[in-house]
């Protein structure tokens, strides 16, 4: 399988603070990939690194070979990588068909044409109905993204990352906010998508354990800046450092 | 030499009154966030005001020397405008910024023609009255005294404001509203209080600015409007919502135009307006940036 | 459907004017057609994009001058000409000083539009040998389509072939604003205006298109200008002056932002409206200052909010 994503050696420093030293990992093609670890870890950091939008202090990260170090968010998009964001980000005076179109005007490089008819567009309606039945928001194409409740939110959120039709894709607790009852549907929602999409490499900041164990293929642990643990969700419950440091007690 | 001198001179002057004026601008931005385009106006206010109070006393028989004291009482005075325009503005604290600039954008509109309406349209003056302090002879050139007070004024209001910011409880309360809002206000701050005081402040420092620097000058119905770019341009430079940022752009914007004015006539507000383009460039933030919740 | 009837009528309207003989109110839909063209431009910027530009009147008076100078420096009277090169122009100044400022937003933007405004008025006012200073340059009467009409006089002109010929500039430029609105680039513009940070994770090169957007609002800008300064014969510097900016500002808010044709209604009622005020006191500033306070703080969306639900801008 081949590497989509490497990081080496990612070495990030605010001044006196070390927020990473030395993080290392590598995605492949296929994975599922969840990044855990305490609050204060790097997580957060670490992904703003991995998605170009922080240049690290130290070390590199290459995306298919290239380094994306700082590249910025329209050029990641460019590139094959998209991310989604913990804290639900949409456009709240556009309609869901609207929100859809634009990421996919992105792709096709046609959002700076001044005098198309985005009404007269078929292939941007055709992906647009496409994504919308993929997250279960087809019914509501014509509804402004601030009335659709807070489920559909974080949906539409995440289906604007998918609409770029990324080779790999990075969401910061995809189902943070989002009742447990709801949290495996989204998943499964997320992970169907990504399939027939074909979005090559799923990456993951995730504080629920079940979500993370139920989906992974393999698993990031952090700790203070440095990976703790790199391995398959059953290896990693059975290291007892990860499990009393990040995982608490055994379930 | 006596040249640059006093070149340099009537820059602090005007630089006196524009630090007044940018004063008033950066507290009631810090606290309320408004970026008041009406600040000039109540400048022009204070102006006007002052000459009819200065007339008006020196025909009631008030000493002539004491004009200055008129002037600042009449600056003070106009603190009573500031409450009402202040609630006024408090209807859309919570809006967009757009509708701030704008709704002070319609005070300027009102109070131009408030003043057109009070006291015409015909240029006011206090003549020379200013000249009773005398003036100060330097190898052939004649500075009023009056200058030196006024400049006088500026550093001593400009040191009070300081005090009153760095040392009282309000200026303590003001800086933390300014910092943070929304822990000052958990914290217990009476929002409504503070942007009424902050902003008669800030009102009252515009009107004695305004009525300080008349007498050596003329009143004119544009001087607002006029005024404002000139606060702008020190608020840029100095940095939104500094104080000593506000002190330092005003001295820069004071003497970059007094220089201007001798050396290129034509470059004279020419000159100011690149220095802000090359500050928003180069320094957004301005000399004295401020890190604002 | 509904829309486009309204529309047809109301340009039927318009063009009935001249022909009811009220020349009065035939000249005072010369300003309201040429704001029209400058302000559908402005709503680009602030309606679609979010950017409220307090320096929008400097390409008003790059427009005016433009054609102040090819009227009487280069002797090229054609209106056609003076569009075009107007648009150039606006363009060209468009270029570097839409650079720096979208590099900025909110405030910020706002006071460096303001800044880049008050340099060109400056500029216009003391320069005086180039520009004439305070007194302006004059706009000789241009040829339309090549027409001198030199048979009428002023009025004939004015209310006659010039004021169709306004009306025509206004329809097409509100063609052509339907159409960017309408395109691509226009929901990026949109999607920027809702949530900059998120349509740059969507792929939307947020800087450019607003640098796009400032571009093509100073050439309708200038547009405007052109056909402002032609019924007076003047182009004066105050056309550059801060609160001009503030007045075309006060219009897009009184006629309505986020709607299409908010800004032509605005135009429309603050033309009628100062005339109005203007013959009953002096003090219309006063009337307007309270007129713009009521609308920020009770109808901010404008007068279309009470006609219609939203239409995008």
């Amino acid at each position: 399988m081949t590497a989509l994503l490497e990081a080496r050696d990612i070495v990030q420093r605010y001044g006196e603070v070390q927020a990473l030293s030395g993080v290392s990992l590598v995605v492949r093609e296929g994975e599922f990939l969840s990044i855990i670890g305490p609050n204060g870890a790097g997580k957060t950091t670490l992904v703003n690194v991995l998605t170009g939008l922080l240049r690290p202090t130290g070390g590199s990260v290459a995306f298919r070979g290239r380094d994306v170090a700082g590249v910025g968010p329209v050029r990641l998009a460019a590139l094959g990588m998209a991310r989604s964001f913990q804290l639900v980000n949409v456009f709240p005076g556009l309609t869901v068909g609207e929100t859809l179109s634009v990421p996919a005007l992105a792709r096709l490089g046609h959002a700076g044409r001044p005098f198309a008819s985005l009404a007269r567009h078929t292939e941007i309606a055709d992906s647009v109905a496409e994504m919308a039945e993929l997250f279960g928001l087809g019914d509501k194409l014509k509804r402004p993204a601030r009335t659709l409740p807070q489920g559909d939110k974080k949906l539409l959120d995440v289906a604007s990352a998918f609409a770029l039709r990324p080779d790999l894709i990075l969401m910061d607790e995809p189902t943070s906010g989002v009742s447990t009852r709801d949290k495996t549907s989204i998943m499964d929602t997320l992970v169907q998508a990504a399939k027939r999409l074909g979005v090559k490499a799923i990456v993951q900041v995730e504080h629920d354990m079940d979500i993370v164990f139920a989906y992974s293929d393999r698993i990031i642990a952090l700790h203070q800046g440095r990976v703790l643990a790199d391995a398959v969700p059953a290896a990693l419950r059975a290291d007892a450092e990860v499990v009393a440091t990040v995982l608490g007690a055994p379930r | 030499m006596i040249q640059v001198l006093n070149l340099l001179l009537g820059g602090v002057f005007h630089a006196a009154a524009l630090f007044l004026v940018a004063a008033g601008l950066q507290l009631v931005f810090g606290v309320q966030k408004i970026l008041n385009l009406a600040c000039g106006s109540f400048y022009a206010l204070g102006a006007y005001a002052g000459i009819s109070a200065v007339k008006a006393a020196l025909a009631a028989g008030v000493p002539a020397p004491l004009f200055v004291l008129v002037l600042i009482v009449t600056g003070l005075a106009l603190g009573v405008l500031g409450p009402p325009i202040e609630r006024l503005l408090r209807t859309i604290y919570d809006r967009d910024e757009a509708f701030q600039l704008l709704l002070t954008f319609a005070l300027v509109l009102m109070l131009e023609d408030v003043i057109r309406f009070v006291w015409g349209a015909a240029p006011a003056q206090l003549g020379n009255v200013y000249l009773l302090y005398g003036q100060v002879r330097l190898e052939g050139l004649r500075i009023p005294v009056y200058n030196f007070i006024v400049i006088a004024a500026g550093l001593a209001i400009a040191a009070g404001m300081g005090l009153l910011l760095t040392r009282s409880r309000f200026g303590g309360i003001v800086r933390a509203t300014a910092e943070n809002r929304s822990m000052a206000q958990a914290l217990g701050v009476d929002m409504a209080r503070i942007s009424s005081r902050v902003f008669t402040l800030g009102l009252v420092l515009g009107t004695v600015g305004g009525a300080l620097v008349i007498p050596a000058g003329a009143a004119v119905n544009e001087m607002a409007i006029e005024l404002i770019v000139e606060a702008f341009a020190v608020v840029v430079i100095g940095g939104l919502g500094s104080m000593r940022g506000a002190f330092v752009g005003s001295l820069i914007v004071g003497v970059l135009k007094a220089v201007a004015i001798a050396v290129y006539p034509e470059a004279e507000m020419l000159a100011v307006y690149v220095i802000v383009i090359a500050v928003l460039l180069l320094r957004p933030a301005g000399l004295f940036a401020r890190v604002t919740a | 459907m509904i829309g486009a009837l309204l529309l047809a009528a109301a340009v039927t309207a318009a063009a009935a004017v001249p022909l009811t003989g009220r020349e009065y109110y035939a000249t005072l839909m010369l300003p309201f057609f040429a704001y029209s063209v400058a302000l559908l431009g402005l709503n680009l910027l602030f309606g679609t994009t979010g950017l409220l530009s307090f320096g929008h009147a400097l390409f008003v008076a790059v427009g005016g001058y433009t054609a102040a100078y090819l009227g009487s420096a280069l002797r090229m009277r054609s209106l056609e000409a003076m569009l075009v090169v107007a648009a150039v122009t606006a363009a060209l100044v468009a270029v570097p000083v839409g650079w720096l400022c979208v590099r900025y937003v909110r405030i910020y933007f706002g006071m460096l539009t303001l800044a880049f405004g008050m340099l060109f008025y400056s500029f216009l006012y003391k320069f005086y040998g180039l520009t004439g200073g305070d007194e302006g340059m004059p706009v000789a009467r241009p040829t339309l389509l090549g027409q001198s009409f030199g048979d009428l006089d002023k009025t004939g002109y004015l209310v006659g072939p010039y004021y169709y010929y306004s009306l025509a500039v206004c329809v097409v430029a509100a063609l052509s604003m339907w159409r960017i609105v309408r395109s691509p680039l226009g929901l990026s513009l949109r999607a920027i205006r809702e949530n900059a940070d998120k349509a740059e994770y969507v792929g939307v090169r947020v800087r450019r298109y607003r640098f796009y957007a400032f571009v093509i609002a100073a050439v309708f800008g200038a547009a405007g200008g052109v056909l402002l300064v032609v019924p007076t014969g003047l182009a004066s510097p105050t056309l550059a002056y801060w609160t001009h900016s503030g007045n075309l500002v006060f219009m897009l808010l009184l006629g309505g932002f986020s709607h299409f044709f908010g800004p032509v209604l605005g135009a429309f009622v603050f033309i009628f409206l100062q005339d109005q005020v203007m013959s009953v006191t002096e003090y219309w500033r006063f009337v307007f200052g309270v007129v713009l306070a009521a609308v920020v703080i009770f109808l901010p969306h404008g007068l279309m909010s009470l006609v219609t639900r939203r239409v995008d801008a």
